[in-house]
């Protein structure tokens, strides 16, 4: 046993104790970070990690974050660090300046140990569309270990560090959580500034974190929510203390389980999982309640997702032209020279993404393409928001399976309608907290269950998750601990 | 809605300054049709047009006017330092007018 293979709050009672030094751990870190067998590194920080953990020499026994390394999912700003979102059109790129959530941690004294591979640009689902190729699941590298956020989950999974940045637009952070046995949260939208994060699509995006505990998770929120000038979008609403209702009970909670959703899961194992777990929240005092969703409506929500995605994110990326960073390649014009760059720049997937996005957008089009989107968004949040409004949660198996493999057909638009796959979108949708957290094992590969709560109701979120991870017993998860 | 067809798509890739291939062109065109398809599910919702556009989850509360604080900005020599071509302090770009 290492240090490492440990959550972020035994690990902090090791350094306080002085039995592990900030040092040894980032070295550990370095030493596992060389083994990777996922494709899961753009850069591994280890000059400036070492010198960091170097100046850190007194415990702060009341900051849990003092001296624990952590990875940044690629397309977060780091300040002279290459930063390129696993994509060639930001080749070379170093930011000028960190991202806030970067800075929040900082002054925790947390390390930044690597920056990790992500689904080029974040976007994608599989981990296989990064400029260096796939990023495959640590239980088994024949597998994905899902995206768009596939670094960060394959190095928290191997405990090469205890914590890991990512990013959610449609379920960048969950969907990876469920197939590498991690716990994966992605706050309110606004709950965490995201100054410095590469924006996709600005009305989905959220800032969050992969951790292998409920407690972790909401520590980290405690370190780095807030409002933030640098960012508008960043909420005023009060900043709670995640950690403090962790235990509390949870008799007469309310739990949603939309019925729909949950019928399109043919897997048994997952199905039997999913009722055991519902026991367990029966006898702890929960209430369930299945409720219903018009299928109909379910199935425009990947249309809906993708219309939204594509718009948002053709605009958020004009800017990337090789002019002022990232690749630049020389052409006879001007215009010359943007066309070589970004068709260069780009891979062809998202190419197509920025077409769709821009044909989307196009006034003689727009009504039927992207105004009926966010006229359909807007019926979507009004049905979560009405079930969660008679309920804490909505609780779900956070895939229809345990991790797939490759196949040739990455990321290309599916003819069918999969909402179990899909459905998780639809807290982005409505810019509520949600959250994946282990629950078992099929044919040694871990999956998932995901709980969402209405806006700024993490700390409820918290408290029913942790209630099922102490009675569970998946905690702390990673193929160095697997139970 | 204008149909889509090759024609339409080379345009407007070429509107957002990149090129493909005839064959990254076909891929595109059937994805188009799958998403096409996939959003005339929310063309059959007669309901729909009452909905309002949602852009944002929650409408965001921006402060216009704040307290003015000394802040200290970049220096020119830091954002220049990812542009490939620069010269005097400034970023060089290929003659635009003639």
């Amino acid at each position: 046993m290492n240090y490492l293979d440990l959550t972020i709050k035994e690990i902090h009672e090791a350094l306080v104790n002085k039995k592990v030094t900030p040092l040894e751990l980032v070295n550990e870190a370095i030493k596992r970070a060389k083994e990777d067998k996922c494709n899961a590194f753009e850069y591994i920080m280890e000059k400036e990690a070492i010198e960091m953990a170097k100046t850190l020499t007194e415990p702060e026994k009341d900051n849990l974050l003092w001296g624990i390394p952590f990875a940044i999912k690629d397309n977060i700003s780091t300040k002279d660090v290459p930063t390129c979102a696993s994509s060639d059109i930001l080749k070379d790129y170093v930011p000028i300046y960190n991202a806030t959530i970067i800075d929040k941690l900082l002054a925790k004294k947390a390390i930044p140990f690597a920056k990790v591979t992500l689904d080029e640009l974040a976007m994608g689902g599989t981990g296989a569309t990064g400029h260096l190729g796939k990023t495959t699941n640590p239980y088994n590298n024949e597998r994905m270990v899902g995206g768009s956020s596939c670094g960060s989950a394959a190095v928290t999974a191997s405990a090469i560090v205890p914590f890991a940045l990512g990013s959610d637009t449609g379920d960048s952070i969950r969907k990876p959580a469920s197939y590498a046995g991690l716990v994966g949260f992605k706050p309110t939208w606004g709950r965490i500034s995201r100054y410095g994060l590469f924006p996709f699509t600005p009305s989905l995006d959220s800032l969050g974190f992969f951790t292998r505990s409920v407690y972790d998770s909401a520590t980290i929120l405690n370190a780095v929510a807030g409002y933030d000038m640098h960012d508008f979008t960043s909420s005023k609403e009060k900043v709670d203390d995640y950690t403090s209702d962790l235990d509390k009970s949870i008799k007469g909670v309310k739990i949603a389980v939309i019925k729909e959703i949950l019928d399109t899961i043919s897997d048994t194992n997952i199905q039997k999982k999913f009722q055991e777990t519902l026991k367990i929240y029966q006898d702890l005092g929960a209430t369930i309640n299945y409720v219903s969703m018009d299928r109909h409506l379910l199935k425009t929500l990947f249309p809906t997702y993708y219309i939204i995605s594509c718009a948002e994110a053709t605009s958020n990326n004009a800017n990337l032209d090789g002019v002022k960073f990232g690749l630049n390649l020389e052409g006879d014009t001007f215009n010359d020279s943007l066309i070589k760059t970004r068709s260069k720049g780009f891979s062809e997937r998202i190419k197509r993404r920025f077409v769709i996005g821009s044909y989307s957008l196009m006034a003689e089009n727009q009504n039927e393409l992207y105004l009926r989107a966010i006229k359909n968004r807007h019926k979507i949040v009004d049905e979560i928001n009405k079930i969660l409004k008679d309920n804490d949660v909505i609780f779900l198996p956070a895939s229809p399976s345990t991790a797939p493999k490759f196949d040739n057909k990455v990321d290309q638009l599916e003819d069918e309608y999969l909402i179990a796959d899909n459905y998780m979108v639809i807290a982005n949708f409505a810019g509520l907290p949600s959250l994946t957290l282990p629950v078992g094992f099929i044919d040694n590969l871990p999956f998932g269950f995901n709980l969402t709560a209405g806006a700024f109701k993490e700390k409820k979120l918290f408290n029913i998750a942790k209630a099922l991870e102490d009675k569970s017993g998946f905690y702390n998860l990673s193929i160095r601990t697997k139970k | 809605m204008k149909t889509v067809d090759l024609k339409r798509l080379q345009i407007a890739a070429n509107r957002l300054c990149f090129d493909m291939s005839e064959e990254e062109y076909q891929t595109l065109l059937n994805e188009f049709k799958t998403v096409v398809k996939q959003m005339e599910l929310i063309a059959e919702d007669k309901t729909i047009d009452q909905y309002e556009p949602m852009v944002y989850p929650f409408p965001c509360d921006v402060t216009i006017l704040r307290e003015d604080e000394p802040i200290k900005p970049s220096s020119r020599d830091e954002i220049l330092k990812n542009a490939k071509n620069k010269l005097a302090g400034q970023i060089k770009v290929k003659k635009v007018n003639g």
